[in-house]
């Protein structure tokens, strides 16, 4: 009977590819789009003015504070009814890249708040322009911090694009429920949804484990 | 160069600049000293708008601190600012220190900011320490790389907060050296400090501060053998009883 099902499980893997694809693809493009934005907001939040850091600031409270299949479902079934329609990768790929934006924009908040004031000063003193304070003493600076959980929100990420199944989407998660119809073992199919899942993220663990290393050789810091 | 026309500045209630007046020369060095929260750092920062004043008149290099009018950008760069605590950018070398505002502000080619930077890191004594990171060098070594990195943008003025409270006793004469050799190419200079021995052999003036206001202006010579206020006296007492 285990025969049977690995090779039904066997059958099955031009879709688990699909899914997998389909996975790698919504979350580089959640990534990237989220990372572009996350910055922006996160930047514009803490050099900005006023109004437009409070606004930013409650929009992040919000999604933060919101279940991601909420959100899925108000731009997949919501946004329609307002005249905007969207296929479910287009819905899929705008609440991903939202959600990330939210999060890194946090992530980069707190780096840049990290950074002690006296380096903002010297920045001052030196006659450097807002943008260039920004850019060549803060943000380098501010990354150092902000990388570890940055790649970590990465992770989270990938994993949290397992949500866009619920609206249809071939994920790698939908591929599961589609194959246990198939084969009837929950426990092996998901087992491998989980090995696709992690074959995914822990190149980015890696990676960020050695860009850590890297920043901190540089800056001559003494590892405990 | 510096003038200060009844300046006052106030930190909630505390008031911590009083009506302050004061003119600094061209190449003139004065020395601001006074007990700790007599707002001496505070005076200081102000001249390069790190701290607003709230009244009165502060002309720097011929324009208003604070004017609307005045880009405050532009003249921070005629003016260096020498920290206690260094500042220095960590993520730098020492010698990216001091070419980065040469070259992101003054518009410096590279290899024209590279060389003139090792050349005043040559003259501070650290001829050898161009890719040294700030973490690598001591303190007195980093202190002296912050100086380094004001005078690559050949500023009018120079300010000094403290510039020797932060190192261990043995790395402040490196400082001071490095001072006087500053002080003696001319440079218009206002220095925080507690060294006398500074203030007697370089400063043409040296100025006492005591809750917010400066109490006593006078050259080295009249300040350390005769000051006239008794806050002065009480002061010098304490810091030359040694």
């Amino acid at each position: 009977m285990i025969w049977q099902q690995l090779t039904g499980l066997y059958g099955s893997y031009p879709l688990a590819l699909r899914g997998l694809g389909m996975t790698a693809l919504l979350s580089l493009i959640a990534l990237v789009g989220g990372t572009l934005i996350g910055f922006g907001l996160g930047i514009l939040r803490t050099a900005g003015n006023r109004a437009v850091a409070a606004v930013i600031g409650a929009w992040v409270d919000l999604i933060r504070g919101t279940p991601f299949l909420v959100q899925i479902f108000i731009v997949f079934f919501i946004l329609p009814e307002l005249g905007l329609e969207l296929d479910a990768f287009s819905a899929g790929v705008i609440a991903l890249v939202n959600l990330n934006a939210c999060f890194i924009c946090e992530i980069v908040v707190a780096g840049i708040d990290s950074v002690p004031k006296g380096q903002v000063e010297a920045a001052l003193a030196s006659g450097f322009a807002k943008w260039q304070r920004m850019r060549l003493v803060v943000l380098p600076q501010a990354m150092r911090v902000v990388l570890p959980p940055l790649v970590g929100q990465y992770v989270l990420l990938i994993k949290d694009s397992s949500v866009v199944s619920a609206i249809g989407l071939t994920d790698l998660t939908r591929v599961g429920w589609l194959v246990v119809q198939r084969v009837p073992n929950g426990l092996l199919v998901f087992a491998l949804v989980g090995v696709g899942y992690f074959v995914v993220c822990y190149p980015l663990i890696l990676l960020a484990r050695r860009l850590e290393a890297r920043m901190s050789a540089a800056q001559g810091v003494v590892r405990l | 160069m510096i003038e200060f026309r009844g300046v006052n500045k106030w930190f909630g209630p505390l008031h911590v600049l009083n009506d302050i007046r004061l003119s600094v020369q061209p190449r003139e060095v004065v020395v601001v000293c006074g007990p700790s929260g007599s707002g001496k750092s505070t005076l200081i920062r102000c001249i390069n708008g790190l701290e607003e004043i709230q009244d009165g008149d502060l002309i720097v290099d011929g324009q208003r601190v604070g004017d609307k009018a005045t880009d405050m950008t532009r003249l921070r760069t005629e003016i260096g600012f020498v920290f206690q605590s260094f500042n220095l950018y960590p993520h730098k070398t020492a010698l990216e220190n001091v070419t980065l505002a040469p070259i992101h502000v003054r518009r410096t080619p590279r290899a024209e900011a590279e060389e003139y930077g090792r050349e005043l890191l040559a003259k501070v004594g650290l001829g050898d320490k161009f890719d040294a990171y700030p973490a690598q060098l001591s303190g007195g070594q980093q202190q002296r790389v912050a100086i380094a990195r004001c005078l690559g943008m050949r500023p009018k003025i120079m300010l000094f907060d403290e510039p020797t409270s932060a190192l261990d006793p043995e790395m402040i004469s490196e400082v001071l050296d490095v001072m006087v050799a500053v002080a003696g190419e001319g440079m218009t200079m206002m220095v925080v400090t507690h060294e006398m021995g500074f203030a007697r052999s370089v400063a043409q003036r040296v100025v006492f501060m005591d809750r917010g206001a400066i109490v006593e202006s006078g050259t080295p010579e009249a300040f350390f053998s005769n000051p006239g206020h008794e806050r002065a006296r009480a002061f010098l007492g304490k810091i030359l009883r040694h």
